[in-house]
């Protein structure tokens, strides 16, 4: 069970990587960004095409992947600018373009099942042991990743002045620009972040999961959860709330039950969740993260 | 309810023209007879035809079901699957388990989705704060949990699906051949559909629905009673979804739970309708149809190999409506009919020309006759309005007054 | 006056149904034209990696069958349609081919689901239906479905009976077995048995006919990637014999999962894994069982066709690309599948449909899986032409039964 409970921690670390890029355009932008998951397994599919062709790490394609889907992330965001889209429509909207680049995949790397396997990645079923626990070395990884990013989002939305003036567009557009914050300039970096996380998402997706053009499909459910449940532009809440429904579904999968109770029991959560705090489960973390870092909360 | 009170209630809440009702009927006894071997001998089409109008029916039932809470009321459900899903498992089970005849299974299977769309709703939609997204979400949520209590259950799928073979529909002998039977189940669950559809746009329901979709908080102080309408809408909207699952279990045949719960019913009946317009009742009838055209055409397109590409029909398919997507809610957020309303003419006499053009030149498959006339209308209604207003505007049709949804609405 | 506008469009509607119609003259049945035969298959979607084994043999047969002079003095079109992996989708496309492009034959999809659905169509329209690959034997009782991967009407009892007899053959058999088991209706089927016919699967049967405790008992959803949980019960419960009722890639991850936890099976079982990417694991797989009905070694090789039929896959799959080129059981199961609706045109010299079914239900016919024998009484199943290979030597080679074996190989038990 402990065993379950910390390889369900380290998963959730993989969650937390993808939910922070949605969470970031909702919470801030307003867009609910189904393209966000197309992006994610499109980085997988170039870390896992380079890395197949090239014979390099895996890790070494971020190099390449994380320009060059910051690029994309600023192209997205400023299609959504141009065309003032927001809210459902946005949804709508991205739905339409995850179709187009799950088609656009499926033709490329065919329906086939892809995976970076041990020959071309030494370390991917390396463990460590602790206290007798096995912690495979590659969602060690993502774990010690996603609490960096969500850190580093959460520090840069509140102690720098381009993420205090996100963070003021977010709560009232006019009475910010009317401070002189660029609005739009602001979108576009943030799109960029958002893009940079799919690019890392995307390297540890391709070497822990399996790949295949409609894998996404499959994981849209879970980060909406770990999204609802972490608050809405709540970066650390998204990281907190990713553990917890790893360690749902691990733990789940580990009982009697099996895995194939684990989206009944996620669901339940979060329709339970929904229901008694529509605002998120873990926006507490929020403040408990601000008083940790000396208090002074702006 | 008694006959004379039932009248009364319609009379009292629905204004209706009479010619409506009578229009449905004549065009339901139509279709009744397409199938006969006379009508099919002078016409001479191919047996196809009628399963590829089936699947029309089909989807036009499913997106005007999903129709009446979502376009009506604004409450975007993506969980319309979860009850389309109910409503197969349980005529499936019916037939495989108890050997109820197929037709008999349809109100039992439309009651149980209802039963559980109200369950649902009464829950919800007391919530104030689950309006929107929220509410989109945790409808999908909803889906998802249906579908694993259904795959991890041993008396509904367990994993072995429930497979219904021809020989167990019972169906009377009368409604002919199996694809001739589907086609006139179809047309019936297909017109009752658009029917309750109608009849709520009409009705002092449809116009607090709307009401609600432009302010809730006022339609409130108005005094419309929100909750219970929105709970009418829903059950209206998830008992005509059971029927419609019920309906397609014979053409599955193989039920299981990646085929009923899977995204694809409510991400395509959201398409149809947003296509068609979901403002209005015939919108998602007419965006189910172009759909399923489309589908079933580039699916046995054979794909695309010239510019030195070599793209299949599958991606050519989802292609074209990912695009269509985008580009519909970007440049016609209110849908076709909107527009195929105001250029009804010239829509004819392209659409005529077209058909006629290929008869005579190009011949082939019907359904990509179909799309290829349907892509011309759909090209026409796409021109901008200011590009069209001073050519197409002389067409336009000045026949009755326009009826817009901002009638008044009436206090109780 | 919305009436006329109401009326106006009704006209439009109907005009453009009535003017798209357009009558296509019947074809004749003489042979002016090539004879088609019509079926879809997974091109793409979840089932796709397996189903291009079966477009790869269906084309190379029909290429075959023409350059020997086709069915019945007439050329053959396959005519062969992307389901997407998807039974509902199967099933419309069967009712196109038959209904629009009026096809002469069918041919069976790829997959369980998508051959239960197409299966129905196929009886809705009263057409022969070979099918290569479908595996719950107890639904199919439509009398003109004729099925080449031939497991036998209770496969449920007959198969787990084979895999065990093989791996309690050796000097220390095994005395714990864990099942891992997906939601999949076939392997369902063979684990558990079904509520239609005798009681039987593969956990019933180790218990009560081979003594074995069943230790671990999980059951996962298809499109599960992460096991480790399953990969720790199992690591928990150190089985004896570990039983893999998955598809596909499943059997893969699993082991991934197993290794990453230092945990290696002592002895393993997958249902219906890709050959070539468990093959590709190297130590990890070493000893991996799994059922065959064909693999390209003697004595198969001297069945019917076998030499034309491993000679012509393995030169269209390194044409195709695939990773994995060697003609196995997916491969024999197809082409036999052709076999079995050519013996049944030629022998009933016609297209009829009545007639050629006839013919398959009272003829033996030879196919590079065996002869099969269509029972009538057991949905057109016979025996059970099951066999078991293991990877040894990082090779595949058939194992069980002992009359069957490649040469120079037996069961290994236990692999560590």
């Amino acid at each position: 069970m402990a065993q379950a409970i910390a390889s369900g921690i380290l998963t959730g670390g993989l969650y937390g990587i993808i939910a922070i890029g949605i969470t970031l355009n909702w919470g801030m932008m307003r867009v609910i960004n189904l393209a966000h998951f197309s992006f994610s397994f499109l980085a997988a599919y170039f870390t896992y095409q380079i890395t197949v062709d090239t014979g390099i790490d895996p890790f070494l394609t971020l190099f390449v992947t994380i320009p060059l889907f910051f690029i994309f992330g600023v192209a997205l965001q400023w299609f959504f600018e141009t065309f003032e889209i927001e809210d459902f429509m946005s949804l709508l909207v991205t739905f339409g373009m995850f179709l187009i680049f799950e088609s656009i995949m499926r033709e490329r790397w065919t329906a086939d099942f892809r995976t970076l396997s041990s020959t071309e990645v030494a370390y991917k079923t390396e463990a460590l042991r602790v206290l007798g626990l096995s912690l495979t070395v590659t969602r060690l990884a993502v774990f010690l990743v996603a609490i960096a990013i969500s850190l580093g989002i959460w520090i840069f939305l509140n102690r720098t002045y381009a993420g205090k003036a996100l963070r003021a567009i977010s709560q009232d557009r006019a009475i910010a620009s009317a401070y002189g914050v660029n609005h739009r300039q602001m979108a576009l970096l943030l799109g960029g972040i958002a893009g940079a996380s799919a690019a890392i998402a995307g390297a540890f997706i391709a070497v822990i999961f399996v790949l295949r053009p409609d894998g996404a499909t499959d994981l849209i459910g879970f980060i909406f959860a770990v999204v609802i449940l972490g608050g809405l532009g709540n970066t650390a809440g998204a990281f907190m709330a990713g553990i917890f429904i790893g360690v749902v579904q691990n733990v789940t999968g580990f009982t009697s039950l099996g895995p194939g109770f684990a989206p009944l029991i996620t669901f339940l959560v979060l329709i339970f969740g929904l229901l008694l705090r529509p605002e998120g489960l873990f926006t507490g973390i929020d403040t408990w993260l601000a008083k940790m870092l000396s208090g002074r909360q702006t | 309810m008694r006959n004379g009170t039932l009248a009364a209630f319609i009379t009292r809440n629905v204004s209706i023209r009479w010619y409506v009702p009578v229009a449905f009927v004549v065009l339901g006894v139509l279709l009744y007879f397409f199938p006969n071997d006379t009508v099919k001998d002078a016409l001479g089409y191919r047996g196809f035809l009628l399963s590829f109008l089936y699947f029309s029916f089909y989807w036009i039932a499913l997106a005007s079901s999903w129709n009446m809470l979502t376009g009506y009321a604004g409450y975007f459900s993506f969980g319309h699957g979860a009850f389309y899903g109910i409503g197969a498992f349980t005529a499936a089970i019916l037939i495989t388990r108890s050997g109820w005849p197929y037709l008999l299974t349809l109100p039992i299977a439309g009651l149980a989705a209802s039963l559980f769309g109200l369950f649902v709703g009464f829950v919800v939609f007391r919530m104030r704060q689950l309006r929107g997204e929220l509410f989109g979400l945790l409808t999908l949520a909803v889906s998802f949990v249906v579908a694993s209590i259904a795959a991890n259950s041993d008396a509904i799928d367990g994993g072995q699906g429930q497979n219904v073979r021809p020989s167990q529909l019972a169906t009377p002998e009368f409604l002919g051949s199996f694809s001739e039977m589907m086609f006139r189940v179809g047309v019936v669950v297909a017109l009752a559909t658009i029917f309750a559809s109608y009849l709520i746009y009409r009705s002092r329901l449809g116009r607090g629905l709307f009401a609600i979709q432009d302010d809730e908080m006022v339609a409130e102080g108005l005094g419309v009673p929100t909750f219970r309408y929105k709970m009418m809408a829903f059950g209206l909207s998830t008992f005509f979804a059971g029927v419609v699952g019920g309906m397609h279990v014979p053409q599955i045949g193989f039920v299981t739970v990646e085929s009923v719960f899977g995204l694809n019913v409510p991400l395509l009946v959201i398409l149809m309708s947003l296509l068609g317009g979901r403002r209005h009742w015939m919108g998602p009838v007419i965006g189910a149809f172009v759909i399923n055209t489309l589908d079933t055409a580039l699916q046995r397109s054979g794909g695309l190999d010239a510019f030195g590409l070599a793209l299949s029909g599958t991606f050519i398919n989802e292609l074209v409506i990912g695009l269509l997507l985008i580009v519909m809610i970007l440049f016609v957020p209110g849908g076709l009919y909107e527009r195929l309303e105001r250029r009804i003419i010239p829509a004819f006499v392209v659409g005529a020309l077209v058909a006629a053009l290929q008869g005579i030149f190009v011949g082939g498959r019907i359904t990509q006759q179909f799309m290829v006339i349907e892509l011309f209308v759909i090209a026409l209604l796409l021109i901008p309005e200011k590009y069209y207003a001073p050519i197409g505007g002389r067409f336009e049709l000045h026949l009755g007054e326009k009826h817009t949804r901002n009638i008044p609405v009436e206090t109780t | 006056m919305k009436f006329s506008r109401r009326v106006l469009f009704f006209v439009l509607i109907v005009s453009i149904a009535v003017l798209g119609i357009v009558p296509v003259s019947a074809q004749d049945g003489e042979c002016d034209e090539p004879i088609t035969v019509g079926g879809s298959l997974s091109l793409t979607g979840f089932l796709a990696p397996t189903a291009i084994i079966h477009e790869i043999t269906g084309r190379a047969y029909v290429d075959f069958l023409n350059e020997n002079g086709g069915l019945l003095g007439c050329p053959v079109e396959w005519i062969v349609l992307d389901d997407e992996s998807s039974p509902d989708l199967s099933a419309s496309l069967y009712e196109q081919l038959i209904t629009e492009d009026e096809v002469d034959l069918l041919m069976g999809p790829y997959g369980t689901g998508n051959i239960t659905a197409a299966m129905n169509v196929a009886a809705r329209h009263q057409m022969v239906f070979p099918q290569h690959t479908a595996s719950l034997t107890y639904v199919y009782d439509y009398e003109w479905q004729f099925p080449s991967w031939f497991i036998g009407l209770n496969t449920h009892i007959t198969t787990p009976r084979i895999i065990f007899d093989a791996v309690t053959s050796v000097e220390d058999p095994p005395e714990t077995i864990a099942f891992v088991v997906n939601q999949f209706p076939g392997t369902q089927n063979l684990a558990f048995g079904n509520d239609v016919l005798e009681p039987g699967g593969a956990v019933l049967i180790a218990e009560e006919e081979y003594g074995m405790e069943v230790v671990v008992n999980v059951e996962f959803p298809t499109g599960t990637t992460d096991f480790g949980p399953i990969a720790q019960q199992i690591a928990d419960a150190d089985p004896d014999f570990l039983w893999v009722g998955a598809i596909g890639v499943d059997a893969n991850n699993l082991l991934e999962a197993l290794d990453a936890l230092d945990y290696r099976p002592r002895g393993h079982f997958y249902l219906w894994p890709a050959p070539g990417p468990l093959l590709a694991l190297g130590d990890l797989s070493d000893g991996a069982m799994s059922v065959t009905l064909f693999e390209p070694f003697e004595p198969f090789l001297s069945n019917h066709q076998a030499d034309i039929m491993v000679e012509r896959f393995t030169a269209a799959a390194e044409e195709a690309g695939i990773p994995f080129t060697v003609a196995e059981t997916q491969a024999a199961a197809s082409w036999s599948a052709w076999q079995v609706l050519t013996a049944g045109v030629e022998g009933a010299g016609s297209l009829d449909q009545e007639a050629i079914a006839n013919w398959l239900l009272t003829h033996p016919v030879e196919t590079v899986t065996g002869t099969l024998e269509f029972n009538p009484d057991e949905n057109n199943y016979g025996e059970d032409l099951t066999k078991i290979k293991q990877i040894q030597d990082g090779q595949w080679v058939v194992v069980w039964p002992p009359e069957y074996a490649t040469e120079g190989f037996e069961v290994v038990y236990p692999v560590r």
